[in-house]
């Protein structure tokens, strides 16, 4: 039997080891490697890449589940059948968004690098940082590509400097979503969705409902504290959220969190929680998602990509453009979703052109018609919304002709482009947690709104210095 | 657990006894010898002899091999990372010195440790006590009692982010089941994870149901063990009721105890699943614990600041050790071994 001081050193040892693995977890991913190829991988190759080079196998790394990637499946097989002996697409399923990001970083520093990937919207300037993409533009250009078919403003959040550097793809917006079932009982009109804060407000006064104990069982309004939110809120403002310009003149170097527009949203939003008006939620969409089906609170907001789960609720749902803070907001809504970037680092003409080609089947408008009607992203090709296809889904689904008349509407500004921000993940990250400390914590909204932006300085200047 | 398991040490003694029976008195020709030249006693073995010394060599290399690999070179680059400023993709590109550690004497980070040792002590205060209480009835001899001890220690099978997904569900700001029952009985239900004083008890109330489960297991097994003629020998000399438990049933079972309260320390300081999905870290950095905070700041929202990540897993390695010396050099002292 080991004597009880044994015992000891063994136990120290044994908690030492645990917890040096936990440290390990952060310098593995560290190590680097991998150099970079020459300059011209990151230029387009011209269109007869391909020829004479028999079958060009190329990978595709998505993060689309479910329908969505059903969909993107039969797309590829469509695509493979055409291509028969010339580009083989092979599908890449990355968990999601943020784990198909880390896997492009780590397969940076001495990996495989796959030959398109699919990145969401906040990754975009990291992915020019990157600096192992070839530009959308640089083939745009040499195969005179007409982008006019695409619709501007999504095309817009993609476009620095008047350059397009991945090609959009499955995009979609926010909207106000409604109980009609809720509002007739209410003895409001199910076709006039609220437009404003105050007519959220006038609402949510009528739609609440209380049981005779006293509990809340229908709350007028009810949203997740989602940050992607408040960068809306601050576009339809037609305000800048991160300065100069929304990053699209140069890079930006601070967040505009604590405007008067978000100080009176946040003080709004506040007062209609206490006031019993709004539900409180938390940033998880999926809960704020299941309330609104559930039909605990009638008013929401969500994203275009939730109308087919609303509409299987047990309730007429009804849509409305995303409201404004103030009447005389002249902006509109950022798109928001992932775009596709093709990697010219480590790959030559064959593989890059391939890649293209494979984008530009994606982005064609029976493509984007399959897709918009299959998993209700918001078609990139204007020509789609013509296709009959698409022209009978919408008519069954009226509710995303607001989608559609709410992007015609919008004017594209840097404002409604969006901000960009290497560390745009991080930034969304700060707003939510504003977000909630005013909403859920009671903290003063300006103070809450001041101390979050402040938060991210560093990180913005440790970014933008290590990319100079 | 087996060091502290009688039978398992007299297996040892036996079977030790037989190997040396074998090796000094089996025949010259045997098939156990340790040479093939001269039949050699073990005590004129020289300790330099090359032999043995490649023989050592080749029966510690495996081990040293895992620990350098594993733990001592991660433990000297996080080390080094901690100095280092990085690029946007993590790799260290510039030295920095202590920047990463002067970042840590902030308020924020204070509130990160002062969060997560009131975590801990919730978890490890709950996750052995419930335990306790449940392994006492399940450890009567009564019928039916195996199905309920298997049905208490199902939570163990589950992965954190099974749990935390399976809690989530269940407290549903829309439509909890939890809340349902407790508006039943007249309870307004708090936010669960809205609310900025209740996420932290949440987390690390789904935290206690998820290590519930293995240390039920392994106090039902002490209890188990417990030597009945010393309980009955406690029984007639008069002790019974709550006089039994803590002075004859708590101390046998003390090293099943201890065992626990290191675990479910170590799991608890290192929770990352709980608060990535329940909670995401919120509301407002509410329940940003150390290791999600290491987390947070390496890897998630496209983060790559390796540095201060290292920094901050230094620091856990600092309280890890200094709760494991409090824990070995002041608990263990406690602690009866047979």
């Amino acid at each position: 039997m080991p004597t009880p001081l044994g015992r000891t050193k063994l136990g120290l040892v044994a908690v030492a080891v645990a917890a040096a693995t936990a440290v390990t977890a952060c310098s593995s991913a560290a190590s680097s490697g991998g150099s970079g190829a020459g300059g011209d991988a990151l230029s387009a190759p011209a269109a007869n890449a391909l020829d004479g080079k028999g079958e060009t196998d190329i990978t595709f790394w998505h993060a689309m589940t479910g329908t969505n990637g059903e969909t993107l499946k039969k797309l590829t097989d469509q695509f493979n059948a055409a291509n028969q002996g010339k580009v083989k697409v092979t599908l890449a399923f990355k968990n999601n968004y943020d784990d198909t990001l880390s896997a492009y970083k780590n397969s940076l520093k001495g990996g495989e690098l796959p030959d398109l990937l699919q990145v969401y919207d906040v990754g975009t300037q990291f992915m020019i940082d990157s600096k192992a993409t070839v530009p959308a533009q640089s083939f745009i250009d040499v195969d005179s590509y007409d982008v006019s078919g695409i619709q501007p403003n999504i095309a817009g959040y993609y476009s620095i400097g008047g350059k397009l550097y991945s090609m959009p793809f499955n995009t979609s917006m926010p909207l106000l979503y409604i109980n009609k079932d809720a509002f007739t009982k209410a003895g409001l009109d199910p076709n006039k969705p609220p437009t404003t804060l105050d007519e959220i407000k006038a609402d949510a006064e009528k739609l609440t409902v209380k049981d005779g104990s006293g509990n809340t069982t229908q709350y007028g309004f009810g949203a997740s504290l989602y940050g992607w939110f408040l960068e809306q809120w601050t576009a339809v403002a037609n305000a800048s959220y991160c300065n100069p310009d929304n990053g699209r003149s140069g890079r930006a170097t601070a967040a505009n969190f604590a405007s008067d527009n978000n100080v009176k949203l946040l003080t709004w939003w506040k007062s209609m929680v206490d006031q019993g008006l709004a539900l409180k939620l938390d940033s998880d969409t999926k809960n704020g998602d299941s309330a609104f089906v559930a039909g605990k609170d009638a008013i929401t907001l969500e994203s275009t990509g939730s109308l087919g789960d609303f509409t299987k609720a047990g309730f007429q749902v009804g849509t409305g453009f995303y409201p404004k803070i103030n009447a005389s907001d002249s902006g509109g809504p950022i798109i928001g979703g992932a775009s596709l970037w093709i990697v010219g680092k480590g790959k030559d003409d064959a593989h890059k052109r391939a890649s293209w080609e494979f984008v530009k089947f994606l982005e064609s408008k029976d493509s984007q018609a399959t897709w918009h009607t299959s998993t209700g992203y918001f078609p990139v090709s204007k020509a789609a919304l013509d296709t009959d296809v698409d022209k009978q889904w919408v008519a069954s689904k009226p509710q995303f002709q607001t989608a559609i008349t709410q992007l015609q509407h919008t004017k594209l500004t840097t404002a409604t482009q969006g901000c960009l921000f290497g560390v745009m993940p991080q930034v969304r990250k700060a707003a939510e947690n504003a977000m909630q400390a005013a909403v859920l914590q009671g903290k003063d909204p300006k103070q809450a709104l001041t101390d979050a932006a402040a938060s991210l300085t560093q990180p913005i200047k440790d970014y933008n210095d290590s990319v100079k | 657990m087996s060091r502290d398991d009688p039978s398992t040490e007299r297996d040892v003694d036996v079977l030790s006894t037989v190997g040396n029976a074998e090796f000094t008195e089996g025949p010259p020709d045997g098939p156990v010898t340790l040479t093939d030249s001269a039949p050699v006693s073990p005590s004129v073995i020289n300790r330099w002899n090359p032999r043995e010394v490649s023989l050592t060599v080749l029966f510690l290399a495996p081990a040293v091999v895992g620990l350098g690999a594993f733990v001592i070179f991660p433990l000297f680059q996080a080390v080094y990372l901690a100095t280092m400023g990085s690029d946007i993709l993590g790799n260290p590109t510039r030295f920095v010195g202590l920047q990463h550690f002067e970042e840590l004497f902030t308020p924020d980070f204070g509130a990160v440790l002062a969060r997560t040792a009131g975590f801990t002590l919730m978890v490890v205060v709950a996750g052995v006590v419930l335990p306790m209480a449940l392994a006492v009835p399940l450890s009567q001899r009564l019928p039916g009692m195996r199905v309920f001890r298997t049905l208490f220690t199902l939570p163990f099978a589950y992965s954190a982010s099974a749990a935390s997904v399976v809690w989530l569900l269940m407290l549903n700001p829309a439509m909890s089941p939890v809340n349902w029952l407790l508006q039943l009985v007249g309870v307004t239900a708090p936010g669960w994870t809205t609310d900025s004083g209740w996420a932290l008890v949440t987390v690390a109330g789904v935290t206690v149901w998820m290590v519930s489960g293995f240390n039920l297991l392994v106090l039902a097994a002490g209890l188990a063990g417990l030597d009945e003629q010393v309980l009955e020998a406690a029984r007639i000399d008069g002790a019974s009721g709550v006089r039994h438990f803590t002075g004859i049933v708590l101390p046998m079972i003390s090293p099943s105890l201890f065992f626990v309260i290191v675990t479910t320390t170590l799991t608890a300081l290192q929770s990352l699943g709980q608060p990535q999905v329940m909670t995401d870290g919120g509301p407002n950095g509410a329940t940003s614990t150390l290791v999600y905070s290491i987390f947070n700041q390496a890897f998630h929202n496209n983060n790559s600041n390796y540095g201060l990540a290292s920094a901050q897993g230094l620091v856990l390695l600092v309280v890890g050790v200094l709760l494991a010396a409090v824990q070995f050099g002041v608990i263990e002292r406690r602690v009866h071994y047979r």
